[in-house]
């Protein structure tokens, strides 16, 4: 299937590559909503609730919550549980806080498609930061099983659903 | 491509020592990754340091110069400690834990400790300890049009929307990178032209207590499309500090809003065609009974049934509301087996104390505790209960992250009303 290409800006430099995790209503920067020592997602009615963070390319609106948003990335990462990238449909001072806290690429405010619109969790996507350029590999569809299998071992170092 | 002046220039290439110097590399990265075209100097800042969870990931026994370096300054390398920029006044926001108590809050002598004495390398460097999520009732208040920075979501909304000072929902690292160097990227809120509203709420519930705003806010926020700045219009009666309070705390959870204009009463909005810049609202809301409604039955359990806590004071309260409680609990007793806390900052603490509020409280077996709340202390605080009664809508809403117990929500009389008789009995005012 020929890949699909979004182009954006790009906020934080490199190339990253790994499955989406895709958060329509983004995730809460609350205390709790990400645990701080395994990547993984708690927020209480998230769709993406259980989801580890860990290596995956992470596609949100933007963000959400306190403005402790960021430093429960942060230890996340620090704890071993860093996503590999980013898409952020616009930007906002809560995730840009938490990308270059990171220092993981980034492609932000979209020209033409929403991101969260057109990808889907699951999905394998290569994140280009330098040049803003998006290119999404969609999983098979109906099957809810992904059309690659390259890289997918060892990509997530999590304990859960990673 | 950022633009920097000559000051800031030299203080990247290190003319102000290597703290200093690698502050200024994340906030010049901080504005690569906003697209900001220059920085402004930031007057004031609240910062959400000390032995906060977020940083369980370092051994206990971890240097906490090396802590403060890998996580807020992004370098791996220990960068010894150094003064905080001058012409930015910095304080911490709420605490890890109470500055004196371990007992009732149960978090251990040894953690408590901790928490202090890394307060202490940060008032070492020129973070006061302040320790609150409500500054402006301890003399934090930016004035109009003056740029801040602030880890509490709340505050952020109370200073752009009510002061009309200029700030963004920065994250706890860029927050203390802006207050070593003084400064942060002119993006977001710290421009003008980003700070009118655009999602129109119209209001027909005529809000009158903290209760009411509480709820109001978090109803605000769950309509709220992503990066939207709210107008609310239809408020007939003018709300006091303490129900805005409510309000921002609640709409900083269901949502990203970093400024609410109030159609008549806040400084940006003398009508709502002033607050929309004389544009159309992108969208239209209007709040009914109906939609508060959903809201309290998300943020309060159905039922009712023996409660073993009772946390009011998220935010921490003012000393007004010290004085009410202390009025209610007058010659009544917390029911035993129920644990009744009371947050509020310790300056405030102080003065209640002063005034006989604290005593009187405590003569009915409750507590007044400084500096933090179950959410922030997290579950080793609030692990052994059972049932929780709760006054602020932020911290029903978030604490069910973090534990599994039954979570009641009410205002402040019914909140007294459970720890009295041990029991929630319905009825959230």
């Amino acid at each position: 299937m020929k890949p699909i290409v979004l182009y954006g800006r790009g906020a934080y430099p490199g190339v990253a590559e790994g499955f989406a995790v895709v958060c329509p209503d983004s995730i809460a920067g609350n205390t709790g909503g990400l645990g701080d020592t395994d990547g993984v997602i708690y927020e209480a009615g998230s769709s993406a609730r259980g989801q580890c963070i860990a290596g995956k390319i992470l596609v949100l609106p933007g963000a959400k919550g306190s403005n402790g948003f960021s430093a429960h990335f942060k230890a996340a990462a620090i704890s071993g549980f860093a996503p590999a990238g980013w898409i952020v449909t616009r930007m906002d001072s809560r995730i840009g806080g938490a990308i270059v806290s990171l220092r993981t690429p980034a492609v932000t405010d979209f020209a033409d498609a929403d991101p969260l619109s057109v990808l889907e969790t699951g999905d394998y996507i290569r994140v280009d930061g330098t040049n803003g350029v998006v290119t999404v590999w969609k999983k098979a569809p109906g099957t809810g099983r992904r059309n690659i299998t390259a890289k997918e071992s060892g990509i997530c170092p999590g304990r859960r659903n990673c | 491509m950022l633009r920097l002046t000559e000051y800031e220039q030299a203080m990247l290439e290190g003319g102000f020592g290597p703290f200093r110097q690698a502050a200024m590399r994340v906030i010049c990265d901080y504005a690569q990754v906003l697209g900001a075209k220059e920085l402004c100097t930031v007057r004031r800042a609240t910062l959400f340091i000390g032995a906060h969870h977020y940083l369980d990931a370092f051994s206990p026994e971890e240097d906490y110069t090396r802590i403060f370096s890998e996580f807020y300054l992004n370098r791996e390398e220990p960068i010894p400690f150094d003064r905080m920029a001058p012409e930015c006044a910095a304080q911490t926001c709420a605490a890890a834990a109470d500055l004196d108590d371990w007992e009732a809050t149960h978090l251990g002598e040894a953690f408590v400790r901790r928490n202090n004495a890394w307060l202490g390398a940060a008032s070492g460097v020129g973070v006061s300890i302040v320790n609150s999520c409500t500054p402006y009732y301890a003399g934090w208040v930016p004035l109009q049009g003056e740029h801040f920075v602030t880890n509490e979501s709340s505050n952020t909304l109370m200073s752009n929307s009510v002061f009309g000072a200029y700030g963004n929902a920065d994250g706890v690292e860029t927050a203390v990178c802006a207050a070593i160097t003084g400064r942060t990227p002119k993006w977001g809120m710290h421009v003008k032209e980003n700070r009118r509203g655009d999602v129109l709420f119209r209001v027909e519930t005529d809000p009158a207590d903290a209760y009411d705003w509480d709820l109001l806010g978090y109803t605000v926020g769950r309509y709220l499309p992503p990066h939207g700045k709210p107008v609310l219009s239809g408020i007939s009666r003018r709300p006091d500090v303490n129900m805005l309070r409510q309000c921002f705390s609640s709409l900083a959870s269901t949502s990203a809003a970093e400024i609410c204009h109030i159609a008549g009463l806040t400084p940006e909005a003398r009508d709502v065609p002033d607050a929309l810049g004389g544009l159309a609202p992108r969208r239209t809301v209007t709040i009914t009974g109906r939609e508060i409604a959903q809201s309290l039955a998300m943020l309060c359990d159905a039922g009712e049934g023996p409660v073993d806590l009772v946390s009011v004071g998220c935010p921490h309260l003012s000393l007004e509301e010290l004085r009410d409680l202390a009025w209610a609990l007058e010659g009544k007793a917390v029911a035993t087996g129920t644990d009744f806390w009371i947050w509020t900052d310790y300056a405030t603490q102080h003065m209640a104390a002063r005034s006989g509020y604290v005593a009187a409280i405590e003569k009915a077996g409750a507590k007044v505790l400084n500096s933090s709340c179950p959410l922030v202390m997290r579950e080793r605080s609030h692990r052994q209960y059972r049932a929780m009664v709760l006054n602020g809508a932020k911290q029903a809403h978030n604490i069910r992250a973090q534990t599994d117990a039954a979570v009641y929500f009410g205002d402040l009389r019914a909140c007294v009303r459970a720890a009295l008789r041990g029991a929630w009995e319905g009825g959230s005012r």
